[in-house]
């Protein structure tokens, strides 16, 4: 286990005041909030943030974790001394900081234990009243999918890891795997309702449903904006200029014959209606031209640059007057 | 390789096939009908019906209402922070979408 500096992690000093260290996370917080900072590590920051956090507001927390000392650098093998917060009593037995819940390292949990671990994963809230009928909490998860799959349906087993708290009120995680159809037509940012696939319900309420919230895999060819897809063909000199057919790959696996008119120039949008995500009103196929010079490196190559040239009166610079 | 019959769960797509009353919306983002209600006023989310208990709310609604818990519980920002937060998140998801049709050019 690695030690983790809380301090550092907040960019405060050791003897920083309790504002400071507010107003450190807060601004932290907001820097990284996964629904504002779309980089790839912006959850995992926020929620170390969110730990640091944690333990540094709160004064017991603090000084207990203080009282190790200040020689401990963050990332070192770290083992807690024995009895190490002998003395200390905390009014808590958890997670009380910011961030989402039952996330916390296990540097922190070897600390100060695990928290209590709210019902349902991440903010879950639960109705405790016994003797009425609940629905089950709905459940809601990320799953990634192939563009491909968006415009031909698909059949996929998904791994859901779930956090449960077993008889004796620890978190474990438990594996479900769900064989789930997805809809031909979904689009990134949609979500699949399953119903009574969430949390069982209390007394005679039933299941909640299960929400998987759609994103694509990246995609090296195809961009996406909503149902509409982007394609960038790249095309020699001479075929702009004259015109040509070429092959062009669709996101559905197929191949379009596209005709490139002569005097074409680059940039170009060519829209194929209707080949976008399909849905009741699909979307439509951009296939946008992108001109690709070769280099000029036999003699033979060279000769024929010239041989442009010389054939042209072209002047590309005219608008800058140079 | 033995022949398994499997069942594929059929799901419904929440964005073109669900209209949720406020119950629902409540019980799918985990939050409260007063909160759901506040952004309403706020003009966080827009129902159509005319009272809370004929409120429709769209299939877009669940991922806002989504974002909007998680904002105001994390960064604790009240309704009308929340509002603008939206709306600026709104606004770069536009010009997101505007990078993703302008390619390769913007990457430089």
């Amino acid at each position: 286990m690695k030690f983790k500096d809380y301090y550092e992690t907040l960019g405060v000093a050791r003897g920083a005041t309790e504002a400071d260290i507010k107003s450190a996370y807060r601004k932290l917080a907001r820097k990284y909030h996964p629904d504002v900072n779309k980089e790839k590590d912006a959850e995992e920051r926020f929620k170390e943030v969110g730990e640091a956090y944690a333990v540094l507001k709160d004064t017991e927390k603090r000084a207990a974790y203080d009282q190790m000392g200040s020689n401990w650098k963050s990332g070192q093998d770290f083992t807690p001394p024995p009895n190490w917060n002998e003395g200390f009593e905390f009014s808590d037995g958890g997670f009380g900081g910011g961030g989402y819940e039952g996330d916390q390292s296990e540097f922190f949990e070897s600390l100060f234990g695990r928290g209590k671990h709210r019902q349902g994963g991440r903010g879950g809230h639960s109705r405790q009243d016994q003797s009425m009928h609940f629905k089950g909490q709905d459940h809601h998860a990320k799953i990634l999918i192939d563009l491909v799959d968006a415009y031909n349906g698909a059949k996929r087993t998904i791994a859901l890891h779930m956090p449960t708290l077993d008889i004796s009120g620890h978190v474990t995680t438990q594996e479900r795997k769900l064989d789930v159809s997805i809809p031909k037509g979904i689009k990134a940012g949609q979500n699949l309702r399953l119903s009574g696939q969430g949390g069982p319900g209390m007394g005679e309420g039933g299941a909640g449903d299960l929400y998987l919230e759609i994103d694509f895999h990246p995609n090296p060819i195809y961009r996406v904006d909503g149902k509409d897809v982007y394609l960038d063909l790249p095309l020699a000199p001479w075929e702009v200029a004259l015109g040509t057919t070429v092959k062009v790959p669709t996101p559905a696996g197929t191949t379009l014959e596209l005709t490139i008119p002569a005097n074409t120039i680059a940039g170009r949008k060519m829209r194929l209606k209707g080949k976008g995500i399909p849905s009741k009103e699909p979307g439509d196929l951009y296939v946008v031209t992108i001109i690709a010079t070769p280099p000029a490196d036999t003699d033979t190559q060279k000769e024929a640059y010239q041989a442009f040239e010389k054939a042209f009166e072209f002047n590309p610079r005219t608008h800058l007057k140079g | 390789m033995t022949q398994t019959n499997i069942t594929w769960i059929e799901g419904a797509i929440v964005e073109n096939e669900i209209h949720m009353s406020i119950v629902e919306l409540s019980q799918a983002a985990s939050t409260s009908e007063e909160l759901i209600m506040a952004w309403v006023t706020e003009g966080v989310l827009s129902p159509t019906g005319s009272s809370p208990q004929d409120w429709r709310f769209g299939g877009d609604s669940l991922s806002r209402t989504k974002t909007a818990v998680r904002l105001s519980r994390d960064l604790e920002i009240n309704t009308p922070g929340l509002a603008l937060a939206l709306q600026l998140l709104d606004q770069i998801s536009d010009l997101r979408a505007q990078l993703v049709r302008i390619g390769n050019s913007s990457k430089g």
